[in-house]
């Protein structure tokens, strides 16, 4: 009878989050296809019988979006790809070698977290401007290329790893970099993939740097365009806004949905390293 | 001969390339949009005008977010010695580029044009742009904050508004009328309150708060922008009205962010606001009703600070690009760019002959409220600047939030505001 209790009450909450999470998503899905006056007649919960394209039109005429989604693609997953040669190596060597400095270094790179990017603006402007790469993609990418973050998730991950794995690989002579393919990443999986994750999550949605460092509408990201419809002075028109809003989450989502069980797995597992 | 030949076509070559070269120029433009609309569209639109007009300056307009991304990434830029050519920021931000070293002085331009040339131009807008007797900057979107009421609630309440001798068919006029007509327009059911008599907005109460004090003949910060003036008589009694309106009448709710009061007075729970003009085309593309514009209400005066962006042109560039910049500041506050401007973004249009332009009475016929603005620059001020103006909008806007939410006494914020205000225009003017 408890048992029963129990279990209806964990449905409950969980129905409760469900819903909370899907209200602002169904907000923004059904007033982008509402015109102006509607949304501002009372009826904005229900979708409209009639959808209104105009808001999309609008969004499309503003700003060339589909160049932005292909430049936000590029610009996340270049950081993600770059950032994975950059972090599971080091991970490696902070994890398993001992070498003068390791613990200095490594504190170096903790530090990095709590920076935040708004302090380094303009030492990084200034750095790549000095390299003439300012205005292109990978302008966008750079800074975010050594993340301290990623390195100190990995470095745990690894740390894990039992020694005396790493003592019969290497009897069966196994190199470092051997070493690191056939055994640690294997067994990281799962960090790698939830670094993945947050990973591009987190620039999918980086605005102040691509919007200092750019000029140009061709290498330009989404959520600058996103910024085209959220207004300081005249306030916003709610429409547009969340038609912009909806073109901008759709890839990500589906993309989410599409890993979902994989991610799930992955977060579950990872979570139980501790 | 055959060798003379080919060098002399190769010099040619050479020369012309060069002289190609050296007489185009591409200048980059950064610019903020700060109203709704495909306005960065607009400004597509007329720098590729300008550049059928003089094919020989090239111009690669920027778009910058908001006037604070905008002002960010140009101080990112002045920092690095790599400053835009032109930019637009908001007015505010005069002393925060001067202290940089970043701006051109005008002066040489304005003066080198004919003698009616500045006539075109609303001198109010100037205000912002002078300092240590130069000019420094040019008008481009400017704007005022007005009073918006929405008629058809003005009409519902008709019988009491008559009732205590105040009329449906008008905005109010004066700070007791404003107390007046919101007191009867609010609509309340027990304790919920369903239709605000008025709007006093956040996110940018420090300058619909400088009106206010506007009103009473007095200032925040003075024109030199060394004495702050947050502890007098009329700073407190302006802010003891809207303690009043918020927290003892509750005709106004407590809070509101910027951009939800225009939404708030469209969906009609509100009828009344104090708004930018720059909401117009918003209000009037949006709302299910008639709504009319005023000038704000007076105390002992009218009396607006004016708002919005100017065109800057920067140091540590060429001459030439210099010269390029000025043709296209020139260009695009010309009166038939003024004037398009205008109508598509809700500011004020800043060369008065755009006015008179056919196109432009047609519009203004069409849209009478936008007229409000102009006349009310009569009454305007220049709006207070200072250097690092950010930091003390921080400090208004927090502490003019507290008193609305009713956190802190209104003589408590202003003294708050005077001790740290005054400490950030210290640090420059030593």
């Amino acid at each position: 009878m408890e048992k029963k209790s129990v279990k209806f009450f964990r449905r409950f909450t969980l129905i409760v989050f469900l819903v909370l999470t899907l209200i602002p998503l169904y907000l923004v899905l059904v007033i982008a296809f509402k015109s102006n006056k509607e949304i501002f007649s009372g009826n904005y919960l229900l979708p409209s019988l009639t959808p209104n394209f105009s808001n999309m039109k609008i969004v499309f005429e503003s700003a060339p979006f589909f160049v932005y989604l292909k430049n936000t693609a590029i610009v996340v997953f270049g950081i993600l790809f770059l950032q994975l040669i950059m972090i599971i190596p080091a991970a490696y060597a902070f994890a398993r070698m001992t070498f003068k400095g390791s613990t200095i270094l490594f504190f170096l790179f903790i530090i990095q977290i709590m920076l935040p990017l708004e302090a380094l603006i303009v030492p990084n402007y200034q750095i790549i401007n000095s390299m003439h790469l300012k205005d292109t993609l990978i302008s966008m990418m750079l800074p975010f290329v050594g993340s301290g973050y990623g390195t100190f998730l990995l470095r745990q991950s690894f740390k894990q790893v039992p020694k005396e794995l790493e003592d019969a690989a290497i009897i069966d002579g196994c190199g470092h970099f051997k070493f690191l393919w056939h055994v640690l990443i294997p067994l990281a999986r799962p960090t790698i993939m939830t670094f993945s994750l947050i990973s591009i999550a987190t620039h999918w949605n980086d605005y102040l740097w691509p919007l200092i460092i750019t000029d140009s509408q061709s290498v330009r990201t989404l959520t600058i365009g996103l910024g085209m419809f959220v207004q300081q002075e005249s306030g916003a028109d709610w429409g547009v806004l969340m038609s912009a809003t909806l073109f901008i989450c759709l890839p990500i989502i589906l993309l989410f949905l599409i890993l979902q069980k994989k991610f799930l797995e992955n977060f579950l597992t990872s979570g139980l390293k501790g | 001969m055959k060798k003379g030949n080919l060098m002399f076509v190769l010099l040619l070559v050479f020369v012309l390339t060069t002289g190609v070269f050296a007489e185009s120029v591409e200048l980059s433009f950064y610019y903020p949009v700060g109203v709704s609309g495909p306005l960065a569209r607009v400004i597509d639109q007329m720098t590729a005008e300008f550049t059928e007009l003089h094919p020989d300056i090239k111009i690669q307009p920027v778009y910058c977010g908001n006037y604070n991304d905008t002002m960010q990434k140009v101080q990112t830029a002045v920092m690095s010695q790599d400053p835009p050519d032109i930019a637009v920021v908001e007015v505010s931000e005069l002393y925060s580029l001067l202290a940089m070293d970043a701006l051109l002085p005008l002066d040489d331009y304005i003066n080198s044009e004919n003698e009616d040339f500045i006539n075109q131009y609303w001198e109010a807008f100037f205000g912002n742009a002078v300092a240590n007797d130069q000019i420094w900057g040019f008008p481009f979107q400017r704007s005022t904050p007005v009073f918006y009421w929405n008629k058809e609630l003005f009409q519902k309440h008709a019988d009491e508004l008559y009732a205590v001798g105040l009329s449906p068919e008008r905005a109010p006029k004066t700070w007791d009328e404003v107390v007046q007509y919101a007191d009867i327009l609010t609509e309340k059911n027990g304790d919920d309150t369903e239709v605000y008599g008025l709007i006093l907005p956040g996110g940018w109460n420090d300058w619909i708060f400088e009106a206010f004090v506007r009103q009473n003949e007095s200032f925040l910060i003075d024109q030199e922008n060394s004495i702050a003036n947050f502890d007098s008589q009329e700073a407190l009694q302006a802010l003891l009205l809207w303690y009043k309106l918020t927290n003892e009448m509750h005709v106004s709710p407590p809070l509101r962010p910027w951009n939800m009061t225009i939404t708030d007075f469209v969906a009609g729970d509100a009828a009344m606001m104090y708004y930018s003009t720059g909401g117009m085309p918003t209000v009037r593309k949006t709302a299910n009703f008639d709504f009319e514009v005023a000038f704000l209400p007076m105390h002992y005066t009218y009396g607006t600070p004016v708002g919005g962006g100017d065109f800057h042109i920067f140091k540590g560039i060429s001459k030439e690009k210099q010269d390029a910049a000025w043709e296209f500041i020139k260009f695009m506050t010309n009166p038939k760019n003024a004037a398009k401007w205008s109508m598509e973004s809700g500011y004020v249009c800043v060369n008065k002959e755009g006015y008179d332009l056919p196109e432009m009475q047609e519009f203004m016929d069409d849209f009478p409220q936008m007229w409000t603005a102009a006349n009310q620059l009569q009454y305007s001020y220049p709006k207070m600047m200072a250097v690092n103006y950010q930091q003390i909008r921080k400090i208004m806007t927090t502490n003019l939030d507290d008193v609305m939410l009713g956190n802190k006494s209104p003589e408590k914020a202003l003294e708050t505001m005077q001790r740290e205000i005054q400490k950030i225009l210290d640090m420059y003017n030593r």
